[in-house]
C-alpha cells in the first residue's frame, strides 16, 4: 500500500465520520432499531 | 462571508488540533498516583453483565474467557438474553454455578443492562459484550482502580486488530484469535488510526480528571452509581458513566485492561456504527442537559471541546468550503484554501473508491458500488 493510499483512507474515514454526524442528527428517531453495542 | 470562513476554520482546527494539544499540555502538569487494593481480601465482589441477543454461537467461548481470566475476589457472570430466539439460554445454562441467565422479551440493550444490574450482587459491575475477548489480567486492572474512592467507573482499552497490525508494541497472542481483516482491507487502517487518536485523548482526559464516557466492550462501574437507562438510549456506555461524573465521580482510563476485537472490515458497517454513535451524542444532550452547564459538569470544557465539538465540526467544514468558494477571487489565501479543501475531498473520494475496490476485488464492481 502506498503512502497516498494510506492518506486517502484516513481522509475517507475523516469525511465519513463528519458525514455521520449530520446523518446521526436525522437518524435519531430510528435509534431503537439499532441494537448492536458500541465501542 | 469572511467571518464564516474564519470562524469555521477556527472551530475545525481547535477541535482536531488545538484541544488535543492543550489537553496534552494540561495532562503533563497533572500527577496522579493510582491506588491498588492492599491485598486479596480487599478485592471487591464483581458481577459481569453480558447483554446478548441470539449469541448462542459466541457465548460458550465468551463465558469461558470470563471465568478463566484472573481475578482474586468473588465473581459472578450474568447473561441477559434480550428476546433471543436461538439457543442462547441453553448455551448459558450449561455452565451453571457462578453463571446466571436472565431472560427478557426483546426490549433493547439498555433494558437488558438495567435487568442485569438489578440482578447483580457484586459491588462492582463489569460490562462486557459477547463478541470480544478479555486479556488474562483485564479484570484485575479494571477493578484495581476502584481502590480510589473518587473513581466511579473504569474503562478499559479495546484493541482492534487493525491497530495490532500497525502497532507492533501492542502485540498480543489473543488479538490474533479475534481474526484479522480481509486481505486488502482498507477501512481498518483509517479506523485504527482514528481509534488511536481517540485513545490518546481519552488517556489525557483521564489524567486531567475524567474521560467522557467508557468503552462498551470493557468497562466497570460502582453499582451504587448506576441509574436506570431509558429504553431508547443509544450510548449506554457514555450516559451511565457520565451520570457518575455528574454525581462527582471520575471515570478513569486503564489501558492495561484490554479487550480484543476486529475493526470493521467494510465501510458500510463502520458507517452504521458511526451514525449511531453520533446520533447518541445528540441524544445525550437531551437526556442530560446538565452536561452543558459548567456549574454541574466538572469536565465541561472537555465535553464541549471533544463531544460537542465533533457535532459542530461537520457544519464548520461545510461553512469553510462554501465560504472559501465564494471568496475565491478575493485573495490568494481563500483560493488556496478552496483548492486545498477540494483536493482533500478528492483524496477522500479516492480513499472510498480504493476501499470499495479492495472489498469487491474489481475496478468495475468498485465503480458500480460508488455509483450506487
Amino acid at each position: 500500500m502506498t503512502a497516498l493510499d494510506r492518506l486517502a483512507r484516513v481522509a475517507f474515514t475523516f469525511v465519513m465520520m463528519n458525514a455521520a454526524a449530520i446523518a446521526g442528527l436525522f437518524a435519531l428517531r430510528r435509534g431503537r432499531d439499532v441494537w448492536t453495542s458500541g465501542r | 462571508m469572511k467571518t464564516i470562513f474564519w470562524l469555521s476554520a477556527v472551530v475545525v482546527v481547535y477541535v482536531y488540533a488545538g484541544y488535543p494539544l492543550l489537553l496534552a499540555a494540561w495532562a503533563g502538569l497533572v500527577r496522579r498516583r493510582p491506588r491498588q487494593p492492599a491485598d486479596v481480601s480487599t478485592w471487591p465482589a464483581i458481577s459481569i453483565v453480558v447483554a446478548a441477543r441470539n449469541e448462542a454461537r459466541r457465548l460458550p467461548r465468551r463465558i469461558a474467557n470470563l471465568r478463566e481470566i484472573t481475578y482474586p475476589g468473588p465473581r459472578e457472570i450474568i447473561v441477559v438474553s434480550d428476546g433471543s430466539t436461538d439457543a442462547t439460554a441453553a448455551a448459558v445454562e450449561g455452565f451453571g454455578g457462578d453463571v446466571r441467565l436472565v431472560e427478557l422479551p426483546a426490549g433493547g440493550k439498555p433494558l437488558a443492562l438495567n435487568a442485569g444490574v438489578a440482578a447483580a450482587r457484586g459491588e462492582i459491575i463489569v460490562f462486557a459484550d459477547a463478541r470480544q475477548q478479555f486479556a488474562p489480567d483485564a479484570l484485575m486492572h479494571l477493578v484495581a482502580g476502584f481502590a480510589d474512592p473518587q473513581v466511579g467507573a473504569v474503562t478499559g482499552e479495546l484493541v482492534l486488530d487493525a491497530e495490532e497490525r500497525s502497532t507492533p508494541s501492542t502485540g498480543s497472542s489473543q488479538a490474533g484469535s479475534t481474526g484479522s481483516p480481509q486481505a486488502g482491507s482498507t477501512v481498518g487502517d483509517g479506523v485504527g488510526l482514528y481509534w488511536r487518536y481517540e485513545k490518546s485523548l481519552r488517556r489525557n482526559e483521564s489524567r486531567v480528571w475524567s474521560t467522557l464516557g467508557a468503552t462498551g466492550a470493557i468497562y466497570a462501574m460502582r453499582r451504587s452509581l448506576w441509574r436506570r437507562l431509558p429504553a431508547d438510549t443509544l450510548l449506554d456506555d457514555v450516559l451511565a458513566p457520565m451520570r457518575a461524573v455528574l454525581a462527582g465521580s471520575r471515570i478513569v482510563f486503564e489501558e492495561r485492561a484490554r479487550a480484543f476485537d476486529r475493526a470493521s472490515v467494510d465501510s458500510a458497517a463502520e458507517w452504521r456504527r458511526k451514525v449511531r454513535t453520533l446520533a447518541g451524542n445528540y441524544q445525550i444532550l437531551a437526556q442530560e442537559p446538565r452536561l452543558l452547564l459548567p456549574v454541574a459538569n466538572p469536565v465541561w470544557i472537555q465535553y464541549l471541546s471533544h463531544k460537542v465539538g465533533r457535532l459542530v465540526v461537520p457544519w464548520a467544514l461545510a461553512g469553510a468550503l462554501l465560504a472559501s468558494a465564494a471568496l475565491m477571487f478575493d485573495g490568494w489565501l481563500y483560493a488556496f484554501a478552496f483548492i486545498a479543501q477540494a483536493g482533500f475531498y478528492g483524496l477522500a473520494c479516492y480513499g472510498g473508491w480504493s476501499e470499495h475496490r479492495a472489498r469487491t476485488g474489481s475496478c468495475g464492481a468498485a465503480l458500480t458500488g460508488v455509483a450506487r
